[in-house]
């Protein structure tokens, strides 16, 4: 299979599989749009109304949307190659083609997500200029990110299927540690807010996208220009290890 | 007889390890050293009754796994696909949709599968029905469509298992003869079945496999009397299961 074969089947099965998945549902494509809405309205009645949160509600939506799409992704794609069983035992396709595959759904879904939010900016009064042209980058980033973590999870869970259990936790505590609901500059130790932003790349991601939208500030250049090539560096190096263990991954598969 | 060697096997052996509880693994040896070579443009043929270790073959045959012993050997990089009905179909998409993934997942540019789908859908005969989701089909609908998708195919080694049995009788006869038509190409085809006598229909050799040794290879005709034979003693003895005499 060729590279171009590669993403154009890769393009084709995730659209197919969108479509799939509306067809299943009454509201089918609607659910896109309903979901962020009704996150949001969720939010609304857990902190405006029942904590008197006192936070900008956007403040905590963006948060949570940029991590939602981390999250959704990871998750869905961990699962992707031990449940490719039937697939795998039929054809010698690159493995990688499954984890990627349910990245590509939720990537589809994704910018109309990002739509939603930048219509509910502008509600809460953060209206689009010049400078949101570098959300850009960040999505490419974050794209880097989520296929690097994407990959490994695959990974791990075709050898061992206990890792689901585990990476369902670190979403959860990712969750926490993300400053979805807080802001990293309430973190006074300056020390500690650098360790969490150095080790934790969402909460840097989660950060800049609000220091876009919110602030309009820029965020550090130089740290996504780190970050993306550590990304990359990991993700060349994610699919070398495909490649070669391709029939072993095959044989763990197949006799699970 | 002499032509080139597409694949050859030598003292093959397969075997893998499944988990039954906890950390608890068994180890089984499916395969037990196999040789023989694949001729470029030949019809192999290979017998064997469940269990006897074909899948595993076919498995490594269409470089899924690799043998955990023994090696094959390829004389370069070559395209094969394992013949089955319906890769993986979604079923609440179309035939057509189903159609363009299967030819695409075989190799297929989206251009080239785009044109292959019309001849796809007039030789699976399904009509309407060709647009409509694959939830609604019969089961013999289903293995029309993938049948059709299949044959579709272009590729240096054909592996086949079992799936001469397709639809009703008038559908059955058209997918053996587009069988035959890729048998009698230059097409390299393998193919495994537990019945002799549909080896004997097809192939110009054979093999019989029984507890992951090759009893017999040669002439299709002796190999699968030979075959019958055994299968006959076993009825006569009350039969005994393919994998009891591994240790």
């Amino acid at each position: 299979m060729t590279p171009f074969q590669f993403i154009s089947l890769l393009d084709l099965k995730a659209r197919m599989s969108l479509k799939s998945e509306a067809s299943k549902l009454y509201l089918s494509y609607l659910w896109w749009v309903i979901e962020p809405l009704l996150w949001a309205l969720s939010f609304y009645f857990v902190f405006e109304i029942l904590l008197s949160f006192g936070r900008d509600l956007f403040f905590i939506l963006s948060g949570k949307v940029v991590f939602l799409w981390f999250s959704k992704a990871v998750t869905s794609g961990s699962d992707s190659i031990a449940n490719s069983r039937g697939l795998i035992n039929q054809t010698n396709m690159p493995k990688a083609f499954f984890p990627y595959h349910k990245l590509q759904v939720v990537l589809y879904k994704q910018w109309l997500v990002f739509l939603v939010l930048f219509c509910l900016a502008a509600f809460w009064g953060h209206f689009p200029d010049w400078q949101w042209f570098w959300l850009l980058p960040l999505f490419v980033v974050q794209y880097f990110l989520i296929a690097l973590c994407t990959l490994i999870a695959a990974l791990a869970v075709s050898y061992v299927g206990d890792m689901r259990i585990l990476i369902n936790m670190a979403m959860m505590s990712l969750m926490f540690m993300s400053g979805i609901f807080w802001d990293i500059s309430q973190i006074e130790d300056p020390a500690r807010r650098d360790m969490l932003l150095t080790f934790n790349p969402l909460a840097y991601l989660i950060d800049a996208y609000r220091a876009i939208i919110i602030r309009n500030e820029l965020y550090d250049l130089g740290h996504l220009a780190v970050l993306g090539v550590v990304c990359l560096a990991g993700i060349v190096f994610m699919h070398w290890v495909y490649h070669v263990k391709s029939q072993d991954i095959a044989a763990r598969v197949i006799n699970a | 007889m002499n032509s080139e060697i597409l694949l050859s096997a030598r003292s093959m052996e397969f075997s893998y390890r499944s988990r039954i509880w906890g950390f608890r693994r068994f180890e089984y040896k499916v395969l037990k050293g196999l040789t023989f070579d694949i001729r470029r443009g030949e019809t192999l043929g290979i017998m064997g009754r469940n269990g006897c270790g074909k899948s595993s073959l076919l498995r490594i045959l269409n470089g899924v796994v690799a043998p955990t012993g023994g090696e094959l050997v390829t004389s370069e990089r070559i395209s094969r696909i394992l013949l089955t009905l319906g890769m993986g179909f979604d079923q609440s998409l179309s035939g057509r949709d189903n159609a363009m993934l299967s030819a695409m997942l075989q190799g297929y540019d989206r251009q080239a599968a785009r044109e292959a789908l019309e001849s796809i859908k007039e030789f699976s005969e399904l009509g309407d029905f060709f647009e409509r989701p694959v939830k609604t089909y019969s089961s013999g609908m289903r293995s029309r469509l993938g049948f059709a998708t299949a044959m579709k195919t272009d590729v240096d080694l054909l592996l086949i298992d079992e799936t001469l049995s397709v639809g009703d009788q008038h559908f059955k006869r058209k997918a053996e003869k587009a069988m035959m038509e890729k048998v009698s190409s230059n097409q390299t085809v393998v193919f495994v079945s537990h019945s002799g006598k549909q080896v004997e229909k097809v192939c110009s050799r054979a093999l019989w496999l029984e507890d992951g040794l090759i009893m017999a290879e040669g002439d299709t005709r002796e190999v699968s009397r030979e075959y019958r034979r055994f299968m006959d003693k076993l009825d006569e003895s009350g039969g005994d299961v393919a994998w009891a005499q591994s240790k």
